[in-house]
């Protein structure tokens, strides 16, 4: 399902406008293929139940598969944004400094500790939001993380991503207590 | 009515019991520091298990520190894996589980099995019992088989999610009496307290769940406790057992403590002493009694053979059930 | 003992000094973790049962229950101002609230919550003092069938939220419905849709998919049109807490917004989004002001919805006050606090502990009051954050979205989910799809599967149980009057106008 969403809003960026629609809509009867096909595959024990695992999810596929052939018509007829709507054009830069910002934070998370990778998360996300004081919001992003990683820590014990800047500061309010 | 002073007086009288073991406990060799590894959220019974022993073992001075570690999901299918790869040889640390993984994994159709650790001590275990509303016509188990028997659907019983431990007894009971396993007519709710209102308000014929459950309701008149699945009549229980019913079904929910794969021979005999030790204080006999948790204490090659015999029995009647 | 003879014992509980600073670290606690998603109190109270080796049990339970409801209250905060659900059930807090916020009447919309909530609170807490007994006998005779009935009256309530166009909707809803199947089926232990990965088996958190599709949605799909677009924040339009227009309105909301929260909460399997739902669509349905739902956000929508998530935080207490059932995990949590005192939470819990639940009951009452006097004054401080620039409120808003899903489980899947849940977000956004009807989707949509399995299998296979049974005909016909009688009143209306313009 990720690939599909993905996929879509690439090419809802690139298309032309009543395409976007049409894409939309057949990413929906996409998704109602895949839900049918892996309702269909859901193993049914013969464990004594009068209504199965695969009814409602059957269902739940017909729905989207339904609704989304509605949508592929209505496309196709020439789409139901309006024209204001169908000209807006998105800011692709933007949203992809805040996208890399996401990734790169998935990535970042487990092996940078959790307030570094909300830094590099932050600072995309300023610069796609048009901001140029790059070290400023580096220290607000960073500030805010510290904040609430020791806020966890110390006050509910919850360990929410501990890294290199985590443990150093950990070290050093130990070092700090044990004079 | 408990008043406040009272409360005090008896904090006051645990904390002077704990004192007094102080020096008693000193003589074993301290861990510095326990790695306990839960793969259950916070509050569960097996998490409740391993801060009870953490209690524990710090009051008795064979611990310094405990950090506890919760990977919740799946009936610990979610944190079996981390376990045995992420703290692969790792002495000084415990994983605290028990038949719930067992179950979970056959069902789940993991690929990894809990024999894969090293097991240390099962601790502790809850028998499950079998109960009616007062009303029932089911006067005992045997009431309860014989409507079975004649339409097993008419007999809707209630319990937690499919596949756990009150399913497997159900479906124990089922065999027993000769009625196939898969046939019965079971009700799964998510959690204890829906399934228990269901049965208080005779949604349904019949109820399963951890003894414990039903106790207070059973004290207020509202339920009748048909069967108890232990072994032997348990004292101040007022239920017979399936077996004395004729009945050939015993089943604990029991919860113990593993190592991790690849520690060595010192670190498990020694983590198998520390548990040993721990589960023989009159400390951890006031936990098990305030929470209703039956003792059962085996430790090591014992506990093994146990737990290689568990998961066949296991396997087998989920298979009957059609889970595995 | 009495409602009254209790009550008095029990405020004598918990007016001592020492319980009125529990009680206030409980509240203050309560609404800190309340704001965070992904940290609900059943896992705060978790990781305090600790505490319980250390403090009397009446310090303990009034610590935990100034928790409970600080976190009903501190959920609202972060749905108004930052379109970021605390918890589950401030989901549909956030709809209206949040468009206040942006639209200058931040202060009115958390100055209605709070004082909804406090309204709610303290209604619902004189329930328990009062009603208890009979509300849990009224709430047992709800099984299977009936919850399946209440579950079909719910969905009507997605007419409120389904925009501008009934197929987008009802795509949104379908997707819900999907999403909320996924993980392992309850009622015969099988894998559906998870893909083989295991942290799938039990679902996926809806909190994870409302932050996903509200908070980092709105966020992309504001950077995506930030450059062109004229839509900024007004912090501040108007005076800071409620205008008397606005008290008007939320009265009504919030007596309502109680009574539906109550009782469903009081339902062991009613729980605290269904209030929210119907309160929603009742408001919508009754208001003077419908031009503003959706629009320019409606005081009404916030005050009702509100009222009921707070009100059905009451209600849970019922069962397990006067039966010892833990209807939710917050519930649950506080039973096993009782059992490390050694007290059996039970139907006689109130006759062998009176001075520990009465005590539990006064401390509800004063953590409102505690509550209520915390918010207000702060309200100012939190409009303020309003003013916070563009880029630096967008960019604060998912990391803290992140705190709240990766920092309490340190799932990379649920970082994932929420990120492409985020994308689909902001597609749904881009090409007119409503967000709400996802959320009333996943939530109900395994509700009403379950229920009506359970009560199939109950029934052997009867499917005319759902008629048959009083409580159950009677909801589902009130469920389809819901859908038929508007649309009967609207022809009426319309071939009135016909003649009307004929003569």
């Amino acid at each position: 399902m990720t690939g599909d969403g993905g996929s879509n809003q690439r090419g809802a960026a690139d298309a032309a406008p009543a395409t976007g629609d049409l894409l939309v809509a057949l990413g929906v009867v996409g998704l109602a293929a895949v839900v049918l096909w892996q309702a269909w595959v859901i193993p049914v024990s013969p464990i004594y139940a009068k209504v199965g695992p695969t009814l409602v999810p059957i269902m739940a596929g017909l729905g989207l598969l339904v609704f989304g052939a509605a949508l592929v018509v209505s496309a196709l007829r020439g789409g139901w944004q309006t024209k204001d709507e169908k000209a807006i054009t998105p800011d692709r830069l933007a949203l992809g400094w805040v996208l890399g910002g996401l990734a790169l934070n998935v990535l970042t998370i487990g092996p940078l500790g959790f307030t570094l990778a909300s830094v590099l998360l932050f600072v995309c996300v300023t610069r796609g939001f048009g901001s140029r004081q790059l070290l400023r919001d580096a220290a607000i992003g960073g500030a805010f993380a510290l904040v609430a990683y020791l806020g966890f820590a110390k006050t509910l014990n919850i360990n929410i991503g501990a890294g290199l800047v985590e443990n150093g500061i950990e070290w050093l309010i130990a070092t700090v207590r044990g004079r | 009515m408990i008043s406040r002073r009272h409360f005090v007086a008896g904090m006051a009288g645990a904390g002077a019991l704990a004192a007094g073991l102080g020096p008693q406990a000193a003589q074993a060799q301290t861990v510095d520091l326990l790695k306990m590894f839960i793969p259950a959220a916070p509050g569960g019974g097996w998490d409740q298990t391993g801060r009870s022993i953490e209690a524990v073992l710090r009051a008795t001075g064979a611990v310094n520190g405990v950090q506890i570690t919760n990977v919740p999901g799946a009936g610990g299918a979610v944190g079996l894996p981390q376990f045995l790869n992420n703290w692969r040889g790792q002495g000084n640390s415990l994983m605290v589980a028990g038949m719930v993984m067992v179950g979970s994994l056959i069902a789940n159709k993991s690929p990894l099995k809990i024999t894969q650790t090293v097991p240390i001590a099962r601790l502790t275990g809850e028998f499950l019992a079998l109960a009616v509303p007062t009303a029932s016509p089911f006067k005992d188990a045997k009431d309860f088989v014989a409507a079975l028997k004649a339409d097993p659907t008419k007999v809707p019983v209630a319990g937690g999610s499919a596949g756990g431990s009150d399913h497997i007894m159900l479906g124990m009971i089922a065999k027993a009496a000769g009625v196939p396993a898969a046939r019965v007519s079971y009700v799964a709710f998510a959690g204890g307290g829906p399934a228990m209102a269901a049965l208080l308000g005779a949604q349904v014929a019949a109820g399963v769940s951890g003894y414990g459950e039903f106790a207070e309701q059973v004290k207020a008149g509202k339920l009748r406790v048909l069967a108890i699945s232990a072994d032997k009549r348990q004292d101040g229980i007022d239920a017979p057992t399936l077996k004395e019913q004729g009945i050939d079904v015993e089943l604990f929910n029991w919860r113990g403590v593993f190592a991790p794969p690849g520690v060595s021979d010192a670190d498990r005999a020694a983590m198998v002493a520390m548990i040993s030790k721990m589960a023989a204080t009159p400390q951890w006999a006031e936990v098990c009694k305030q929470r209703d948790w039956t003792q059962i204490t085996l430790a090591g090659d014992a506990y093994k053979t146990f737990l290689d015999a568990e998961v066949t029995r296991i396997e087998g009647i989920l298979k009957d059930l059609g889970l595995a | 003992m009495d409602g009254i003879n209790g009550l008095i014992t029990g405020f004598g509980v918990a007016l001592t000094p020492m319980n009125l600073l529990w009680c206030l670290v409980g509240t203050t606690l309560g609404t800190a973790i309340g704001v965070l998603p992904g940290l609900g109190p059943a896992l705060t109270i978790a990781l305090l049962l600790p505490i319980t080796f250390k403090v009397e049990p009446q310090a303990a339970f009034i610590l935990f229950a100034g928790i409970y409801y600080g976190a009903m209250y501190g959920g609202s905060t972060t749905s108004i101002l930052l379109n970021t659900p605390g918890e589950s059930s401030s989901i549909v807090t956030s709809m209206e609230g949040n468009k206040m916020a942006r639209n200058g009447r931040a202060g009115a919309a958390l100055a209605t919550a709070a004082i909804g909530s406090f309204v709610a609170g303290t209604i619902g807490t004189l329930g328990i003092a009062f009603l208890a007994p009979v509300v849990v006998d009224w709430a047992l005779k709800f099984g299977p069938a009936e919850y399946f009935a209440l579950m079909i009256l719910a969905f009507t309530t997605v007419s409120a939220v389904l925009g501008s166009s009934a197929v987008r909707g009802l795509t949104a809803l379908f997707f819900g419905i999907w999403l909320g199947l996924i993980g392992i089926d309850l009622q015969t232990g099988q894998a559906r849709f998870t893909f083989g990965v295991q942290e799938l088996f039990d679902g996926i958190n809806v909190i994870v998919v409302a932050v996903g599709l509200f908070a980092v949605g709105e966020t992309l799909y504001n950077a995506a049109t930030y450059k062109n677009s004229e839509t900024k924040i007004t912090p501040l339009k108007g005076s800071l807490l409620m205008t008397k227009l606005e008290w008007k309105r939320s009265i009504g909301p919030w007596i309502r917004g109680t009574l539906f929260g109550f009782p469903i909460g009081a339902m062991p399997a009613g729980g605290a989004e269904i209030p929210t739902f119907l309160s929603y669509y009742t408001e919508k349905k009754l208001t003077k002001y419908p031009e503003e739902f959706g629009t320019t956000g409606a005081i009404e929508g916030v005050a009702g919805p509100e009222a009921a998530n707070n009100a059905s935080a009451a209600g849970v207490l019922v069962p397990m006050l006067t039966l010892g059932l833990p209807t939710s995990a917050t519930a649950a949590i506080m039973l096993s606090a009782f059992q490390s005192y050694g007290i059996n939470p039970g139907p006689l819990l109130l006759q062998t502990q009176p001075a520990l639940v009465w005590g539990l009951i006064a401390s509800l009452f004063i953590g409102n009051v505690m509550l209520l006097v915390l918010n207000l004054p702060l309200i100012g401080l939190w409009v303020k954050m309003l003013q916070i620039p563009a880029p630096l409120l967008y960019a604060g808003i998912l990391v803290f979205a992140t705190i709240g899903t990766y920092g309490i489980s340190q799932s990379y899947i649920d970082l994932i989910l929420l990120y492409v849940v985020g994308i689909i977000g902001y597609l749904m956004r881009r090409y007119d799809f409503p967000t709400a009807p996802v959320i009333i989707g996943m939530i109900l949509g395994p509700l009403a599967e379950q229920n009506f399995r359970q009560a199939m299998t109950i029934s052997a296979g009867d499917w005319t149980v759902f008629f048959t049974r009083p409580l159950s005909l009677t909801i589902i016909v009130i469920a389809v009057s819901l859908v038929i009688v508007p649309k009967i009143y609207s022809m009426a209306k319309e071939s009135q106008r016909r003649q009307s313009l004929a003569r």
